[in-house]
Formats: C-alpha cells, sequence, structure tokens
C-alpha cells in the first residue's frame, strides 16, 4: 500500500542528490578544503537534525504536541550549538589554505 | 575577451544555480521529514488499538525473548486465592452481613433490599458484581454506617482482623465515596452520557449455568460434544488454534498448561457449591489471548474511558474459540471478563508468553505495552506450549515508577523491586486492589480506572520512535537508556498531576488526555451539563 509515509521517504531520497550537489558548490564558494572527516562531520550534523526533526513531527502527529514542541525546542539548541562548532571546524580549513 | 565573460557568466549562473538549489532542496528535504513525521505519528497501523487482527498482529518473533527462568517465584507455600481476598470478590459477604447488621439493628426492609440490590444488572462479570455497581446498599441515598469489624461473621471477622487496612478502606469507600459518587453522579453524570452509553454498549452477558463436568461437554445446552477429532501433532494443534484464535478477534494468543494454585478457590461458575472446588482433570491446558483496547478512548482514561470494549470483543472471541473447540470433541470451557473468570490471568498470560508483569501488576505485551485485555479457554486438547519471554520490563519497572507517580490512589508500590512481596507463595508485583477498586468508585464514566494502563511507556504507539527506543533500551545492559528514557517520558509527555483525577473539590475528574470529539457531550448533544472544575462544592 503507498501511503502518504512512503511518497514523503521518496521525496526524501530525492532530494538528497541536489543537497549534496548544492553543498559541494556551498563549500566550493567558500573556499573550504574538505576532507573525509569533515565530510563525515556535516553528514552526521544534517541527519541529526533531521531525524530530529523526523522524531518531534512524529509526536505531533501521534496527538502529543507538547511532546513535540518540547523535543523540537531543545533539539534546536543542541543542533545550533553543533553547528557553530561545526562551522569553525570547516572555516579553520579555509584559514590555513589562505595562509599558504 | 567577450568569449571569456560569457563563460565566467555562464559559469557563475550555472554555480549560483546549483548552490541556491541545493539550499532550497536541503529547506524542502526538511520540510518533507516533517511531513514524514506528520504522518509515520498519525499511521493508522502504528495504533496498538482493537482495528489490528489478524494474524500479523502479533508481530513479536517472541522466540528471540524466551526468559531463562519463570518469572514469577515460588517464596513459600502456595496457595489459590479466596474469595474475600479480591475486593470484587468479598461484595457478597459484605453485603450478606451488612444485611445481617441492618436487621439487627432493626433499621431497614432487607427484602426490598435484595429485590433491588445484586444481580439487578447481570451483565456485570460475576466476580465484578458488587452491592455498589448495582445500587444495592443505598436505594434511599441515605449515609450508611459500615457495621464495625467485630460485627461481621466468618470469614469476614478473620480477614479484617488481619486486614484492618482493608477493613478501612472497604469502609470509607461504603460510608464516603459512594454517597459523594451518588452526588457526583446527580450532578455531573450528564457530562459522561456518551461515554456511559458507549460503556454500556459493549456490556453484553451471558452466563455459564452448569459445572465443568457438564457445561464444558456441550455445545449449547443440550448437544453433546463428538469424539476427539486427531490432530497430525501437538505443534500442528497449537499452529491451528492460534490461527483461528487470531480469526476470531483475538490479537496476541500463547498456550500453556494449568496450574491448580492459579484456580480461584471459590465461586466455580455453573456449580451450585460457592466454596472451594477440585481443578477438573480436563483442564490440561489454557489458551490465553487478548486484545486491547480502542485506542483513543483508552487515552481518555479514567473517567472517559470504558474496559467494556476490550473485555466484549475478547468475550466474543473466547465464545467462538471454545464453541470451535468443542466441535473437534473436545471439553472447553472459557474465561472472560463478560462470562467469569475461574482462573486467575496474570500468571497464565506470563507463562504463555504473551508479556511480562509490570509494577503496576498487569502484563505488558511487547506489542501492545499495557493497553491488553485477556480471557482463557481451558481445555484437554493436547498442543505445544508456548515459553514465558524477557524484554526488559523487570529492569525498566524498577527505574520508571511512573505509574505508581500518577495513580490517584495510590495503590501502586514505589519500592525499588519486588523482592521481599509474597502473594500466596508467590513474588511478583502487587498492588492494593482494594484503594484501586475505591478510586473506581470515585471517578465518573465508564467503570473503573485504567489510568497506570495507559500512563505506562511500553502503551505508546507502535510507531518508528517508540519502537527504536523500545529496541534500543532492550540492548543497553547498562541501564543508561532507561534512564534517559523515563527522563524524557516524563518531561516530554506531560500529564496531569495525580490528585487531578480525582473528584471535586480535589480534583476534577482529569483524563490522561482529551476525551475523542465523538465523546464530547457538547458537540452533539442538546442538554445542559456541568463540566466539573476543581474547587467545585
Ligand atoms: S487502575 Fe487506577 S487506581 Fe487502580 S492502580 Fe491503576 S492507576 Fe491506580
Ligand atoms: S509505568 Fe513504568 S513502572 Fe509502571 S508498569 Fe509501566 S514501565 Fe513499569
Amino acid at each position: 500500500m503507498i501511503t502518504d509515509l512512503v511518497i514523503l521517504a521518496f521525496v526524501v531520497g530525492l532530494l538528497t542528490v541536489p543537497v549534496i550537489i548544492g553543498m559541494i558548490e556551498w563549500f566550493r564558494h567558500f573556499k573550504l578544503r574538505m576532507t573525509w572527516w569533515k565530510w563525515l562531520l556535516s553528514a552526521i550534523w544534517y541527519l541529526m537534525l533531521l531525524f530530529l526533526v523526523l522524531a518531534a513531527f512524529t509526536f505531533i502527529g501521534e496527538g502529543e504536541p507538547v511532546a513535540g514542541w518540547k523535543l523540537l525546542g531543545s533539539s534546536a539548541v543542541i543542533i545550533v550549538i553543533l553547528g557553530a562548532g561545526l562551522v569553525r571546524i570547516l572555516l579553520a580549513g579555509r584559514e590555513n589554505s589562505q595562509e599558504e | 575577451m567577450s568569449q571569456k565573460n560569457s563563460n565566467k557568466d555562464n559559469g557563475v549562473s550555472r554555480r549560483e544555480f546549483l548552490k541556491i538549489g541545493g539550499a532550497v532542496a536541503a529547506g524542502l528535504q526538511v520540510g518533507a521529514v516533517a511531513g514524514a513525521g506528520l504522518a509515520a505519528g498519525k499511521d493508522p497501523s502504528s495504533l496498538t488499538g482493537w482495528q489490528h487482527l489478524g494474524d500479523n498482529t502479533q508481530f513479536v518473533n517472541r522466540a528471540r525473548l524466551v526468559a531463562r527462568e519463570m518469572p514469577i517465584k515460588k517464596v513459600g507455600s502456595q496457595r489459590r486465592p479466596e474469595m474475600w481476598e479480591s475486593p470484587f470478590g468479598r461484595q457478597s459477604l459484605i453485603m450478606r452481613d451488612m444485611m445481617q447488621y441492618r436487621r439487627m439493628l432493626g433499621s431497614v426492609n432487607a427484602g426490598d433490599e435484595r429485590k433491588d440490590g445484586l444481580g439487578s444488572k447481570p451483565s456485570l462479570p460475576e466476580k465484578e458484581t458488587s452491592p455498589e455497581t448495582t445500587g444495592a446498599i443505598q436505594p434511599d441515598n441515605k449515609r450508611m454506617n459500615f457495621p464495625p469489624p467485630e460485627a461481621f461473621s466468618e470469614p469476614m471477622l478473620t480477614y479484617y482482623r488481619d486486614n484492618p487496612d482493608h477493613y478501612e478502606l472497604d469502609r470509607y469507600r461504603i460510608e464516603e465515596i459512594m454517597p459523594k459518587r451518588r452526588e457526583d453522579e446527580a450532578k455531573y453524570g450528564d457530562y459522561y452520557t456518551l461515554i456511559n452509553a458507549w460503556s454500556d454498549s459493549w456490556e453484553t452477558g451471558e452466563r455459564i449455568t452448569e459445572p465443568p463436568e457438564e457445561s464444558d461437554f456441550k455445545i449449547g445446552r443440550r448437544r453433546r460434544i463428538g469424539k476427539p477429532v486427531p490432530f497430525k501433532s501437538k505443534t500442528h494443534a497449537a499452529e491451528l488454534i492460534k490461527k483461528v484464535t487470531h480469526h476470531f478477534g483475538a490479537s496476541m494468543v500463547g498456550i500453556t498448561t494449568i496450574e491448580p494454585e492459579w484456580c480461584y478457590n471459590y465461586g466455580l461458575r455453573g456449580s451450585s457449591e460457592r466454596g472451594s472446588y477440585e481443578v477438573p482433570k480436563h483442564w490440561k491446558y489454557v489458551i490465553a489471548f487478548g486484545v486491547p483496547h480502542q485506542w483513543e478512548q483508552v487515552n481518555s482514561n479514567p473517567s472517559c474511558g470504558t474496559s467494556f470494549d476490550a473485555y466484549s470483543r475478547i468475550s466474543i472471541a473466547a465464545r467462538r474459540l471454545e464453541t470451535f473447540i468443542k466441535s473437534l470433541g473436545y471439553p472447553a470451557r472459557r474465561h472472560s471478563p463478560m462470562d467469569g473468570y475461574d482462573l486467575i490471568a496474570v500468571p497464565y498470560l506470563v507463562k504463555a508468553g504473551l508479556g511480562e508483569q509490570g509494577r503496576h501488576g498487569i502484563v505488558i505485551t511487547p506489542e501492545t505495552g499495557s493497553n491488553f485485555r485477556a480471557a482463557f479457554v481451558t481445555t484437554s486438547l493436547p498442543m505445544e506450549i508456548d515459553q514465558p519471554i524477557e524484554f526488559g520490563v523487570k529492569e525498566f519497572c524498577e527505574r520508571c515508577k511512573i505509574c505508581a507517580e500518577i495513580c490517584p490512589s495510590g495503590s501502586i508500590s514505589f519500592a525499588k523491586n519486588n523482592e521481599g512481596m509474597n502473594t500466596r507463595g508467590y513474588r511478583h508485583w502487587e498492588i492494593n486492589r482494594t484503594s484501586c477498586y475505591n478510586f473506581w468508585m470515585q471517578s465518573m464514566g465508564g467503570l473503573g480506572c485504567r489510568l497506570c494502563l495507559i500512563a505506562c511507556p511500553y502503551s505508546r504507539k507502535n510507531n518508528w520512535v517508540h519502537r527504536l527506543t523500545r529496541n534500543i533500551d532492550k540492548a543497553d545492559p547498562t541501564g543508561l537508556t532507561t534512564r534517559g528514557l523515563t527522563a524524557m517520558q516524563k518531561k516530554l509527555f506531560e500529564a496531569p498531576e495525580a490528585h487531578e483525577f480525582l473528584p471535586p473539590p480535589d480534583g476534577h475528574f482529569a483524563n490522561f488526555r482529551e476525551a475523542p470529539d465523538w465523546l464530547q457531550v457538547r458537540k452533539y448533544l442538546d442538554i445542559d451539563v456541568i463540566e466539573p472544575k476543581a474547587g467545585d462544592k
């Protein structure tokens, strides 16, 4: 049976291609020197964002909106802090390359 | 020069396009993930309600969970439960002694009370029929004094002497709770019109009127069962019985053998003797099965829920299964909420591998958590039996205590574990059933409470988040996941405080979650109702 869930999962999968291409371009734009572990860290951060959004909206969908919004609020803080740390790590690569 | 510029322009525009496209795609992806989350949360197939029928409902492979040993331990000499130990079972004895006492005081016409009293609502399960629920004690709405302990005759005299706390709880119910309940019903009753109608509609009853030696060998009142049809093997018999039990409406089925200590020591249905009885020889196997409650209604406990939806469904499945087995030439007897039980439910459910017992005293299944109501068929049909299972409930309950915190009557233990508990020679979680029953009589709507059943984290929906967390918890031997999950459960899934479930003025008949719209009187009925508020006098 094709449910809304299956269709949305398909859409999420399709969108992964332009997201990755876009990321490559943004990294080029900021002249970031990407190594495999920087890619891994970026991917983990992004997947964490998607996972928490998925979990929070699942709670909202199952009729527990308070749980959903609380999870979204608290995870937003964590995601922003981790995101700031990730940006510093990525930009550090750029500064090094400029010094060279 | 112009060639170079045009390349650059083309390059820039292509790159800008990819960058903007990528950012838009990421935004869309987050949105699509949110939509997928909403769809996963709403997905009707994740409801753990009765609408899951068919044999794929029991989706957990129990072979992987088989327990190292029987979870219910023997800790002393075992004996069968007596009628007066259960708050339901002792109702008729209390009634008898109260009548005697009142007659002695010469203040009441006992004949009228009998006429209006016990049995005036025969559809209640036999062991739950009580003078309170049938209105027998107070037809005239006057306050009634509970006799002093020494005014009771045996066995209540000894029972109350040994259990003064139960005397006090029974006295409190009859002298305080019941008059208040009648006042609450007069004032707020209309507010619960729909849930009462919904609850009543599930109450169907048909009594077993002959002892097992007769009724278990007959289809209907007259037709004797035929010669037993041989099965290819016990495995084939078990497989067939499980399949048809699912088709008869049960969500989960397990098979085990009879344990005489787990049969009541009184009130064998259909027997003229009310006292102790020999467990029939042909009760060799016990088929244990159950269904969950309807999802939205079970979330609106205690005052906008009922037990009777699941009771009714599983009782009908039990009747069908009993007839099916008899038609194959084997004696069979159903034990179900609507037709009464001759055996205790929880240990058989554990032994048949349907789940583990939780702190709240009832069984938690891996599929629907505590949202589960059981029936049984005893028979001589030889079948392969199932093994008890373990999926981490014992350890989880030791840390969780959510049911104990939410219980409005304080009936659930906060003890670290069930060490030292001894019920008729077995160690297992035991709640104070009398104070629990007292709260049933305080709440409105369909008789009962069921709050511990729905507040239990194992009763959450069967969607990916809850499945994932349960599986991680099962695999983590450190207990850290349990700690994290219970903390999250308490922080994220808010519920009213225990006192809010009480009647006004202490509480406001709160429910765990808001009642579904189809149980909201104001939406559909043109009647004046008083919504209960805390502080109401
Ligand atoms: S049914 Fe209600 S009163 Fe009884 S133990 Fe559970 S939560 Fe407490
Ligand atoms: S609410 Fe917690 S402590 Fe109570 S039965 Fe469920 S898991 Fe165990």
